[in-house]
């Protein structure tokens, strides 16, 4: 992380030395437009990296500047005044990061709700502010704010602002090349499958909306000393709104997008505004431009420039991971009489069956016999309305994605599901450190250069993965299919679900699938259960079948029992040979 | 009956007609199309702001009518086309892409006609006896008018061809192109007439609102919490959504004050949000 | 070795980048160092901007080509430099800071509402004098700012007992904005409306700056029933409520007195809207003075038929401009020490006649008006009516 350093030295000395070139009110105005453009940072990091995008951050910026304005008015002449701004910072932070919560944790995708949702909270704290004459001052505001001691000159808050600036822009730039970086812009791209790998996707949004909130408070907590004045304005929609655009045009996805936004967009319209009419035109054609067009903002402009910038990152020494949090004994899995509908149909009919030990299973049947709908009800998909499942003799009730991959149970997709705009070195890590690491883990450049003997393994049973920077969508489909298992496998599950593993790759590509899915059970101990069609599969690999039909089981036994069985024949009628 | 009663649930009435009105734009464009279109407050201005230059010309006022439309239907298909047709997968985007038609629209506007309200003079200007309290007969004349309407867009959607391609446009679009529905006319169509109506909408209330740039905000924010409340993409959602939010903000604001109204408006939109989005009429 | 020369580059960017930024700084026109130079705060763009805008600068510029005519404030030409105070606070804190630093003005002219002027009280610190001209709620008494406003006083002490003596109110509503003007008002009301014996049947406030809609609020006057509503709204919502009012037919038996109704707002109400609405203040164009007859010559051979339409909160302006004249010339400097002796008792023109400034605030003459059709009749004057306010 030394090129962070650096980098965040030289944007600290930059902005240190502007005022002497610019004069005592560009350092004014700058000031305030470096607050703002720490709580669009905030935005950014929401929007750009964890893909959910508030509307209502003003919500935070005013809540801490209430805050900063009241503690500076009881005990501004004290020289700990200073301390308590970052309080208001941090109840900000843990006001979005309980709100995060709470509605993550009630709904299952973020999209247009969530934004939606910070608005309505945003526009009903206005109310708040505006109406609530004793504590805000109502629409007057809250008036008579001293300075911060010391600093009561025009420009002085500049340099407070810079420095709290530059040290935003480090520890977002940190945290979008952490583990947690990584994680982030894997919910954006497939929270489902994330939430498959084990890990509490409404909990690393909360922490992303969390951070978001005590950037916001950062801004207002200095917002108050500079201004003297907090009205409920600051709390209202225009801020949170004006963010959003200079997020938008400024580049989103890249760390210094949203200063360049705010600086850009923010002080041109500042200056601009009152001379022609038509830059707000000029600002919301832009927008609509970006959103259109060239979704990357400005900031993607500057990737050339990056090239340029020191510390590129050499190749590092491997790190030996740690084990697997999950319990590695061998799993058992029974499902008793289960049953389950979808409106009309009936999906599940009293399904029953059992494994005992580790090995390879096969789910055969027809097309919608319910094999697919198994493996949705066992991971939660699909709700049960009978029976009872079991998993290694604890009742299952109520079973989510999440904490079935905790309990060591792990799932590979019909259609492969790999995140596509990150690089297959990241699909891979965001497999191994599943079940491997705890919130600090994720804060650590280490964890990057973790590997295990099975990652090590499956890199030479397959040389293309050894092609770490390379992004996922490039591979084909059969290379795909691969990544997948393989992150499936690199976790090392007790269980694993396979729904279709060879679909679409060639007789040489599944002869090499096979190989993997033996080696791997005798390797790990695990028991797979694999959906196919293909016979020929189902004869080389199954130990035992279980044949589905109509969602009930039909049969089961080894393959020739099954193939022998005539309720089997009757059920495929000029089954493939 | 108490005269004062009868006018404030004739308030209260009027309130859930005129909103259900103003939401059947967006009920068109996002419950059947899935567009999330926030520059709809702004079509409903471009509307009231169409009625105040007929009135200022001198003309009637129900000539506000056809060329309010025309005006809506005018900015409707380029928008339809460059905007909306390319972000059809892309919820979010059309969000954002409205979001910032809003924007201009609403700067347009202010540049056009500058920052400050607009008054129009109300074409029937006396008030009738309703159940012994006086009302104003132009909201006598509003409500039947809505009331009308909405009855007329019901049985037109239940019975008419058009009603039955459209249905199954949302219904299943893929299937309903198999079965030779133009589907990219019909969702422009149905995007125009959704935004003609909130034109409509804005010319019915410009008399009785302040006509200023930045009314269009508050009728999108409502409209959203209506159609979330109630349930997209059914007639009886739009319904009782707008008798839940209406009616529970003329409500409080008869009972204490209309912050108050507005504030609970805002809390019931966030719990529908937060648990229940499909409302209470939605498809899950 | 392509490290540093990468740093190099970086950094050369980074300069370029800044010296863009800052461009803007030396691209503005320097104006003549020995100009009397007033930073005006009006509503250049904003919801009042289409009301008091171009009112606001016209009067102020008429002032300004007077002054200039007869050889500028102590022999310098005076310059406005205007900033917009119809805006968010933090926008009108940003100008008034540049004003300060960068255009060195020598006095300050505000005409915007109260959040604004005390954001711009905190920010200017008395470094430079300040004058606030539109209708206020009174208090003001920050070092070096001087008031030309309407108080609650001048509009309340004239206009609440005449029309008791005349119509015989026995009970009262007050309706008003929720900020501090509408609040500061209605309480200096009440005492007035204690010492007549008259009840007050309900106070209500609204948000300001929402899209208010008013039939809850007409229904409880209805149902309250009382004499008088005494309206301290303020634009939008101020014309909403009384076409409200009238529609539903209170206006033929509820009085109703406006404290910020001038001739932009009423033509906005209409003309079947005003009937038995009162208003009084300092100025309505249908005012007669001999003054007046000269101002409003002057101003249309200035402005022709484009003239906007002359109202308070504009035409204060013409007279704040006139004040910062008369101050300065008469303490000779616009130092602050000299200027706060030079103002207590100083006289000087407004649009109808003269004022007097006494404790920082002025004494004035009230016109009562009634409201008919979209016009303002005079129907009594209160000369002289004391401010009220005890600023040392």
């Amino acid at each position: 992380m030394g090129s962070l350093a650096v980098r965040s030295a030289v944007l600290l000395l930059l902005l240190l030395a502007l005022p002497l070139a610019l004069g005592e009110y560009w350092a004014f105005q700058l000031g305030l437009f470096f607050l703002y453009a720490i709580a669009a940072l905030g935005v950014a990091m929401c929007w750009g990296q964890a893909g959910f995008l508030p509307l209502g951050q003003a919500l935070f910026v005013g809540l801490a500047a209430y805050l900063s304005g009241a503690a500076l008015i009881q005990w501004g002449e004290a020289w700990w005044v200073f301390l308590l701004l970052p309080f208001a910072a941090l109840a900000a932070g843990a006001l979005a990061f309980l709100l995060g919560l709470i509605i993550f944790r009630g709904r299952s995708e973020s999209g247009p709700y969530f934004a939606i949702i910070t608005l309505a909270i945003s526009l009903l704290a206005f109310q708040v502010a505006n109406s609530w004459n004793e504590v805000t001052g109502g629409y007057n505001g809250m008036k008579g704010i001293p300075g911060l001691p010391g600093l009561e000159g025009f420009s002085d808050v500049y340099y407070l602002a810079a420095v709290a600036l530059a040290c935003a822009v480090a520890l977002c730039g940190w945290l979008v090349q952490a583990p947690l970086g990584t994680l982030w812009r894997a919910i954006a791209l497939n929270e489902r499958r994330v939430a498959y790998f084990g890990y509490d996707t409404a909990m690393l949004k909360a922490i992303a909306f969390g951070l978001s909130g005590v950037l916001a408070g950062i801004a207002g907590a200095l917002y108050a000393p500079q201004q003297g004045l907090v009205t409920p304005e600051l709390v209202g929609f225009a801020l949170s709104a004006d963010l959003v655009i200079w997020v938008a045009v400024g580049g989103r996805k890249r760390v210094l997008g949203p200063v360049l936004g705010v600086v850009l967009v923010g002080i041109l319209s500042a200056e601009l505004r009152e001379r022609t009419y038509y830059w707000d035109l000029i600002v919301a054609a832009g927008f609509v431009f970006v959103v259109l067009y060239a979704s990357g903002g400005i900031g993607a402009l500057l990737a050339p420039l990056e090239r340029l910038l020191p510390g590129r990152r050499k190749a590092l020494e491997p790190l030996r991971a740690p084990a697997p949090k999950a319990p590695r004994t061998a799993v058992t899995l029974a499902i008793e009489g289960v049953s389950a509908a979808a409106g009309e149909v009936r999906i599940l009919d009293r399904l029953s069956l059992a494994i005992a030990r580790p090995g390879i299973y096969c789910l055969i049947g027809p097309n919608g016999a319910g094999k697919t709908s198994t493996f949705n009800m066992l991971t939660g998909e699909l709700r049960a309305q009978a029976g009872e499942v079991r998993l290694d003799g604890d009742t299952l009730s109520k079973p989510t994605p999440y904490r079935l991959a905790r309990r060591g149970v792990g799932r590979k997709f019909q259609i492969p599901s790999v995140f596509g705009e990150l690089s297959i070195d990241e699909n891979l890590r965001i497999a191994l450190w599943s079940g491997r690491t705890s919130l600090l883990d994720w804060l650590r450049p280490a964890p990057r250069r973790w590997d295990t003997p099975v990652l090590a393994a499956l890199r030479g049973r397959y040389p293309f993965l050894d092609d770490g920077a390379r992004l996922a969508s490039a591979l084909s489909h059969g290379e795909r299919q691969v990544l997948e298992l393989s992150m499936a496998l690199v976790t090392e599950p007790r269980l694993l679900l396979l729904d279709e593993p060879c679909a679409g790759l060639s007789g040489e590509e599944t002869a090499q699938v096979m190989a993997v899915i033996r080696w791997a059970r005798d390797t790990l101990g695990l028991s797979v259960v694999i959906i196919e069609h293909d016979m020929a599969l189902v004869k080389q690999l199954a130990e035992h079948v279980f044949v589905l039909h109509q969602g009930r089981l039909l049969a089961e036994g080894d393959v020739a029992a099954i193939r022998s069985d005539p309720r089997v024949h009757e059920v495929y009628v000029g089954a493939a040979e | 009956m108490d005269p004062l009663l009868v006018t404030q649930a004739l308030n209260v009435l009027y309130e859930v007609v005129t909103l259900a009105v103003i939401v059947l734009g967006l009920a068109i464009v996002f419950g059947l199309l899935g567009v999330m279109n926030l520059a709809h407050g702004e079509f409903i201005a471009l509307g009231a702001y169409v009625a105040y230059v007929c009135q200022s010309l001198g003309l009637p006022y129900l000539a506000a009518v056809p060329a309010a439309i025309a005006a809506c239907a005018l900015l409707a298909l380029p928008v339809e086309r460059f905007l909306i047709r390319p972000l059809y997968d892309r919820p979010f985007d059309t969000l954002l892409a409205t979001w910032g038609l809003s924007l201009f629209m609403r700067k347009a506007i202010e540049i056009g006609f500058g920052g400050g309200y607009k008054s129009l003079k109300i074409p029937v200007s006396d008030s009738v006896l309703v159940l012994g309290a006086p009302f104003p007969a132009y909201r006598v004349l509003l409500m039947a008018l809505c009331a009308v309407l909405i009855a007329a867009l019901l049985l037109w959607y239940r019975r008419s061809v058009a009603g039955a391609r459209v249905k199954a446009m949302v219904g299943n679009r893929e299937l309903a192109q198999a079965v030779g529905i133009r589907t990219d006319r019909l969702a422009r169509d149905t995007f125009v007439v959704g935004l003609c109506f909130a034109g409509l909408a804005g010319v019915m209330v410009a008399p009785l609102v302040s006509v200023q740039p930045y009314m269009g905000l508050d009728y999108v924010l409502r409209s959203f919490f209506v159609l979330v409340v109630g349930g997209l993409g059914s007639p009886l959602g739009l319904l009782s959504g707008a008798a839940a939010i209406g009616g529970v903000e003329s409500a409080m604001s008869a009972l204490v004050d209309r912050t108050a109204g507005y504030s609970t408006v805002l809390l019931i939109a966030i719990f529908f949000l937060w648990r229940r989005p499909h409302g209470i009429f939605g498809r899950s | 070795m392509t490290t540093s020369l990468a740093r190099r580059k970086f950094l050369i960017a980074s300069a370029a980048g800044t010296a863009l930024i800052g461009a803007p700084a030396f691209i503005r026109n320097a104006s003549a160092a020995k100009d009397f130079k007033i930073g005006m705060f009006y509503a250049i763009a904003g919801p009042a901007a289409n009301l008091f805008g171009p009112t606001q600068k016209a009067c102020a510029e008429l002032a300004v080509e007077q002054i200039n005519a007869k050889g500028g404030i102590l022999g310098r030409r005076v310059q406005l430099l205007f900033a917009n105070g119809d805006a968010a606070v933090a926008d009108a804190t940003k100008s008034a800071v540049r004003m300060l630093l960068e255009d060195k003005v020598d006095f300050f002219l505000g005409s915007h509402n109260s959040a604004v002027r005390e954001a711009l009280v905190a920010t200017i610190k008395a470094r430079v004098p300040y004058v606030y001209t539109p209708i206020y709620e009174g208090g003001e008494c920050s070092p070096s700012t001087y008031v030309i406003a309407d108080t609650p006083r001048q509009q309340m002490e004239t206009v609440l007992p005449w029309l008791h003596k005349k119509a015989g109110y026995k009970s009262v509503y007050l309706i008003g904005n929720d900020y501090v003007w509408p609040q500061v008002t209605n309480k200096y009301a009440k005492g007035i409306f204690k010492k007549l014996g008259v009840n007050v049947l309900g106070e209500e406030y609204v948000p300001l700056g929402a899209p208010n809609k008013f039939e809850e609020a007409v229904t409880r006057i209805k149902g309250a029933g009382p004499g008088l509503v005494l309206i301290t709204l303020v634009g939008g919502d101020n014309v909403n409520f009384n076409r409200t009012f009238a529609g539903f037919g209170l206006d033929k038996t509820i009085l109703r007195v406006s404290s910020l109704l001038e001739e932009n707002t009423l033509l906005g109400i209409g003309a079947e809207s005003s009937n038995g609405l009162y208003g009084c203040m300092s100025y309505y164009s249908s005012v007669d003075t001999p003054a007046h007859r000269a101002f409003k010559a002057a101003y249309r051979k200035k402005y022709g038929d484009k003239a906007p339409i002359l109202g308070l909160i504009g035409v204060d302006t013409y007279a704040g401009v006139k004040f910062v004249e008369a101050v300065v010339t008469k303490a000779k400097a616009n130092a602050a020490a000299k200027v706060k002796s030079a103002a207590n008792g100083i006289t000087f023109a407004s649009a109808t006649g003269t004022m007097t400034m006494r404790n920082r605030h002025v004494d004035k003459d009230m016109y009562l008006a009634e409201c008919k059709g979209t016009e303002f009749q005079i129907v009594e004057t209160f000369s002289n009516v004391k401010s009220g306010q005890t600023c040392t």
